[in-house]
């Protein structure tokens, strides 16, 4: 028997769906190349906070994996570990504030950051000669773009949690998918 | 305003490379990329260069292909070139206005290059020879031992497979629900940042609600089918190694050898 029932993990691909579409709607382009999307970690966050850290992570984890086919951006293998799946995993962190959906999704964005973060400096300690100070370079790059995302983020998922969340039936681990069918009609 | 989409850069062609077990090209990409970390020296790059071009060349990937995906490290490549050209103290060579560039920082910044191109071309080659979901697939063979310590390998592929599935469908509704808010006068790109957040409210509402729709129909449907999660299901392409992999591996073991001879620790008995 697995963990996860299987109206979660459904959930958790669309949700991973849904947040892989609304990564391509652009809110506004940064100059350096970061982009702010239409809050794109807001499906996984919301995921998070209704299943709890387990199946949050594994979500993440699926997600991240998905944009680095996406992308295949590949200079280091800690970085790609870092800025894949760690870094998306880490979101699912929310989950572990299900009753404070704000801190929650505040808090995974701040363990994205801090994924991104340290590849950066990883990068950079492999890639740049003695002398050139890593830290402060990945963290005004990588706190660009994922600062307006963790305020678009934090407020929409703060609303949603009141009005949509409240009145969707609560998922139920290893429920069979019929209870929960339709309700939200 | 939302961009025609494909996932990943897969190219659907028939090739050696293309009909590889999905397993044998990523294990090669991974052994690939930590051997790139190992090698020192101009011979070993032109070994790891030569693999990679023969690769190219079995997988009648157009060259073009291969060096527009190497676009996005642009930037990243001029910026450590410069970086390691006129930072690396050592021998100058010549100076460029204040600057001086040294001997060692040409070597560093050329074996930087090489490396972060041979990079980024043999991990995208990966991509467009492999579809999405061949890759997942061979990802969950992969993951597969790690279940017993809790992984949920799985699971995780099944979302993946599910997201690449919904993310055509999704997109087309995320376009056709910010049409219609617009239509009703909602503006998405102005404002201030708090102002752009409270403006998708309206737009994710129903997505979400669609959403959860879709996944209990799906969740349904599976059960219905009889889907009980990851353990004893059989699958409709099982995944086979054939002669070709083995080739590849072996080719594979090639490369490791001539680099390992390139930096010395193989001796050839003459």
């Amino acid at each position: 028997m697995s963990r996860f029932s299987t109206r979660a993990v459904v959930e958790a691909g669309v949700m991973v769906g849904l947040a892989f579409a609304l990564s391509f709607v652009k809110v506004f382009q940064m100059p350096q190349g970061g982009s702010v999307t239409a809050g794109s970690m807001i499906p996984l966050l919301i995921l998070a906070i209704r299943h709890g850290p387990g199946l949050g992570i594994t979500a993440g984890v699926a997600y991240g994996l998905l944009e680095a086919i996406q992308d295949s951006y590949v200079v280091h293998p800690a970085q790609f570990l870092l800025d894949y799946p760690v870094a998306f995993g880490l979101l699912g962190a929310a989950g572990w504030f299900g009753r404070l959906p704000a801190v929650g999704s505040a808090v995974g964005i701040a363990g994205r950051f801090a994924a991104h973060f340290l590849s950066g400096v990883i990068f950079f300690a492999q890639y740049a000669p003695e002398g050139v100070s890593p830290w402060a370079y990945s963290a005004v790059y990588n706190g660009s773009y994922l600062l307006p995302e963790l305020v678009i983020s934090t407020v929409v998922v703060f609303i949603l949690a009141r009005t949509l969340l409240a009145r969707l039936p609560a998922p139920s681990p290893g429920a069979s998918p019929g209870a929960s069918g339709g309700a939200e009609a | 305003m939302i961009p025609q989409v494909t996932v990943g850069q897969y190219l659907a062609l028939d090739s050696y490379v293309h009909r590889l077990d999905p397993r044998t090209k990523i294990a090669i990409s991974l052994v690939y990329v930590v051997t790139l970390f190992l090698v020192k020296n101009f011979w070993g790059f032109l070994v790891m260069a030569g693999f990679t071009a023969l690769a190219v060349v079995l997988g009648r990937v157009p060259a073009r292909l291969v060096i527009r995906g190497l676009r996005p490290i642009l930037f990243l490549l001029v910026f450590t070139i410069g970086l390691n050209l006129f930072l690396t103290p050592g021998d100058p060579l010549f100076r460029v206005g204040p600057a001086t560039v040294t001997r060692q920082g040409l070597e560093l910044g050329g074996l930087v290059a090489v490396r972060l191109l041979l990079l980024v071309a043999t991990t995208s080659l990966l991509t467009l020879t492999t579809s999405p979901v061949a890759l997942t697939d061979g990802l969950e063979r992969y993951l597969k031992p790690f279940a017993r310590l809790g992984v949920p390998a799985h699971e995780l592929a099944m979302m993946m497979t599910i997201a690449l599935r919904f993310i055509p469908t999704l997109l087309e509704e995320t376009d056709k629900i910010m049409k219609a808010q617009m239509a009703r006068g909602a503006e998405f790109a102005t404002g201030n940042l708090l102002q752009r957040a409270r403006s998708l409210v309206p737009v994710l509402v129903p997505l979400f609600v669609s959403s959860f729709r879709r996944a209990d129909e799906l969740a349904m449907a599976m059960e219905a089918r009889g889907y009980r999660g990851g353990r004893g299901r059989t699958r409709m392409r099982q995944l086979r190694l054939g002669r070709g992999d083995w080739l590849a591996a072996a080719g594979t073991l090639g490369l490791i050898l001539a680099v390992a001879l390139t930096r010395g620790w193989l001796r050839l008995g003459w």
